[in-house]
């Protein structure tokens, strides 16, 4: 798969991609380490084992193309500009917080960077997009909209109807599909009667791929080609990478044993995007091993920061908490 | 004045907010082609263009979801949701996309979209319902109650200018009433009452169609040497609660009245505020609310008669609170 990769990436984009990945793998163990630790009184819904996807999606998107992040779809943060401060005040929810405590980090919005908020609800995203991707032609723009959603989410009436509305419409949104093979605790084979998702596109008359979901590379091809096309006016497409959450749905609630099959899971360890990424690093000459050792170093001193500086974050106030319900408030409703 | 229908002046608003402003658009099922089932948008299509104005598939909760996400960037979305039997399905972009989006975005994203639904009150189950006082439960959301053409163009212009998803419920039966209707442009601020009528005996609160009953029932007393003074709150949020309680102090009696099922219905909830409020000291008999009794409205229009509340009933209400007064009933 990645000798097939057509995509024209310098040494410089590849230790980018790299040093994103390492983020959000680092991250997320810290996050986990300080819950466990009691030191954080919150958790988080892991990428662990998706990271690829995210960032070959989001990589090389200007500021002005949009994403709407999954709940797990930390990597979109990183490749449109979110800090690890940030992210890590959005996780605390604290007066840091871009949301100001509302909401936490999978939801926030950062408009300046072109990250729309989802929601909780899964696959409310999917009509959104379609929202999105009509004001950006309406506004005669060239830009783009990418909704991640995940397998969950095409079960719902939302994934039909926004689908359906963005090919009648023609509009620009790359509607891509983290695969992850499970729905929180069962397997998706509960709610789907087939096996590729991207099958689901033929339906409504645009295209679908299927792509290696650990592979960040070949994401950002299937995704780059999908995006261009979006440009020119050619409408939307469905992309769906096979992924696996490695940690499960949510770790410090849900034991990974009683909701995962082990066996499966291993397997798919074997398959680590982060390892595919080095070996592919090491094998074109774009990273050495001590450039490893450094970028690993430099990102668990950027999150030891962060983690200290969130720690002297003051919570968000009282006040907050009424506040920005309506633009004009008028008292009591 | 010019004499306007009740659905040609939410088309009047449309043509002239439209004209002024082109990130307005306008889409939902039926809109565009034939101009909406009782013409409320007809023309816009020819007039705007079909960008800005277009038929869409049988998909409300895509409607309303890509009408959010197109507010979030900036456009000022209508989009009509056909019957309010046909709100359920779209519940979620509504309730939990476009009433929370400004919310979790801490005030830097707007979400001025419109949704327009249409009320029936008679003659079926499912598009014969008043849901009005759900939206009033979610905070975030404003609710529109246009019972006169005046008031529906009026309103339609402000809810189409409001930063804030408006839930914007028209009348099926008041499509075809007329009323002044002044040719310029105007706006009527939200969460500002109308008082329909002035009185001293008692204050009768209704909005949407109930409005007609009750201004019916109101002659009738008038005859029967009872003074009613009729309240029309023309939007649910924001609530003018000044209006009411100033007219009960005067009047000292409280009776509310709408279409939708009494049980769980706004009037509860204006009934509560006054109980809550030292207002309560000036009544002189019990708040009297007159609702649907708790029954879907059926498709006979026959047995629709009997479910729905009518001018008899707001009639039997104020003359209740006449004869009712405090400590002795």
């Amino acid at each position: 798969m990645i000798d097939e990769t057509v995509n024209n990436l310098s040494a410089d984009d590849y230790k980018k991609m790299y040093s994103m990945m390492v983020t959000s793998r680092l991250f997320t163990q810290k996050v986990l380490e300080l819950n466990k630790q009691g030191i954080l009184k919150v958790g988080l819904h892991p990428s662990t084992g998706q990271e690829a996807i995210g960032i070959g999606a989001c990589y090389g998107l200007s500021k002005d193309d949009w994403v709407i992040p999954s709940l797990r779809t930390m990597e979109a943060f990183w490749a449109k500009g979110v800090t690890v401060l940030e992210q890590l005040n959005a996780v605390i929810g604290n007066s840091g917080s871009i949301s100001d405590g509302k909401e936490s980090f999978h939801h926030c919005g950062y408009p300046e960077l072109g990250i729309m908020a989802g929601s909780s609800i899964v696959g409310s995203q999917v009509p959104l997009a379609a929202g999105i991707g009509l004001s950006l032609k309406n506004k005669k723009t060239n830009n783009v909209v990418i909704c991640f959603f995940g397998d969950g989410a095409t079960g719902r009436g939302d994934f039909h109807e926004g689908l359906n509305l963005a090919a009648v419409l023609n509009l620009p949104v790359v509607f891509v599909c983290e695969n992850n093979l499970y729905f929180q605790t069962v397997p998706a084979s509960v709610g789907m009667a087939i096996n590729d998702i991207a099958d689901k596109a033929v339906g409504y008359g645009m295209p679908g791929v299927t792509v290696d979901g650990q592979d960040v590379l070949a994401v950002y091809d299937v995704v780059k080609e999908a995006v261009e096309r979006a440009r020119n006016g050619d409408g939307p497409t469905l992309i769906e990478c096979k992924t696996l959450s490695f940690l499960g749905h949510y770790p410090t609630m849900l034991k990974l044993e009683d909701i995962r099959d082990i066996k499966e899971n291993q397997k798919w360890r074997k398959r680590d995007p982060l390892e595919i990424l080095e070996a592919y690093g090491e094998d074109r000459k774009y990273i050495t091993s001590t450039d490893i050792e450094l970028i690993t170093k430099q990102v668990a001193k950027e999150i030891e920061n962060a983690v200290e500086m969130a720690q002297q974050t003051p919570p968000t106030s009282r006040e907050s908490a009424f506040k920005e319900i309506y633009k004009n408030p008028f008292g009591e409703i | 004045m010019r004499e306007l229908e009740y659905a040609k002046a939410i088309r009047e608003a449309l043509f002239q907010e439209m004209g002024a402003d082109d990130q307005i658009v306008c889409f939902g099922e039926d809109i565009a082609l034939y101009g909406g089932l009782w013409g409320a948008t007809k023309g816009l299509q020819k007039e705007f263009g079909s960008e800005r104005v277009f038929d869409t598939p049988i998909s409300e909760a895509g409607i309303v979801g890509m009408g959010v996400g197109a507010a979030l960037m900036g456009m000022k979305p209508v989009v009509e949701l056909q019957f309010t039997g046909l709100i359920t399905v779209a519940m979620d972009p509504i309730v939990n996309t476009a009433a929370k989006a400004r919310y979790i975005n801490n005030g830097s994203m707007n979400v001025p979209i419109v949704i327009r639904s249409i009320t029936m009150s008679a003659n079926n189950v499912y598009m014969g319902q008043s849901l009005e006082a759900w939206f009033t439960h979610v905070p975030g959301l404003k609710v529109v109650v246009p019972s006169s053409a005046y008031d529906v163009k009026g309103l339609m212009v402000a809810a189409i200018n409001d930063p804030d998803p408006v839930v914007f419920f028209e009348h099926e039966g008041l499509y075809k009433s007329v009323g002044d209707v002044p040719e310029e442009r105007y706006e009527i601020p939200f969460g500002k009452a109308s008082v329909s009528k002035e009185g001293s005996d008692v204050t009768v609160v209704a909005w949407s169609k109930m409005l007609e009953e009750v201004e019916n029932a109101a002659s009738n007393l008038e005859s029967q040497n009872i003074s009613v003074e009729i309240i029309d709150p023309r939007t649910l949020v924001p609530f003018d609660f000044d209006t009411i309680s100033k007219s009960v102090k005067k009047t000292g009696r409280l009776v509310i009245a709408h279409e939708a099922v009494k049980v769980g219905g706004f009037g509860g909830e204006i009934a509560a505020r006054v109980s809550e409020s030292e207002v309560s000291r000036y009544l002189k008999a019990p708040i009297v609310r007159v609702g649907n009794k708790g029954v879907p409205v059926p498709y006979s229009p026959e047995l629709s008669k009997y479910v729905v509340p009518s001018a008899k009933d707001v009639e039997l209400a104020v003359k209740t609170t006449m004869n009712v007064t405090k400590g002795n009933s």
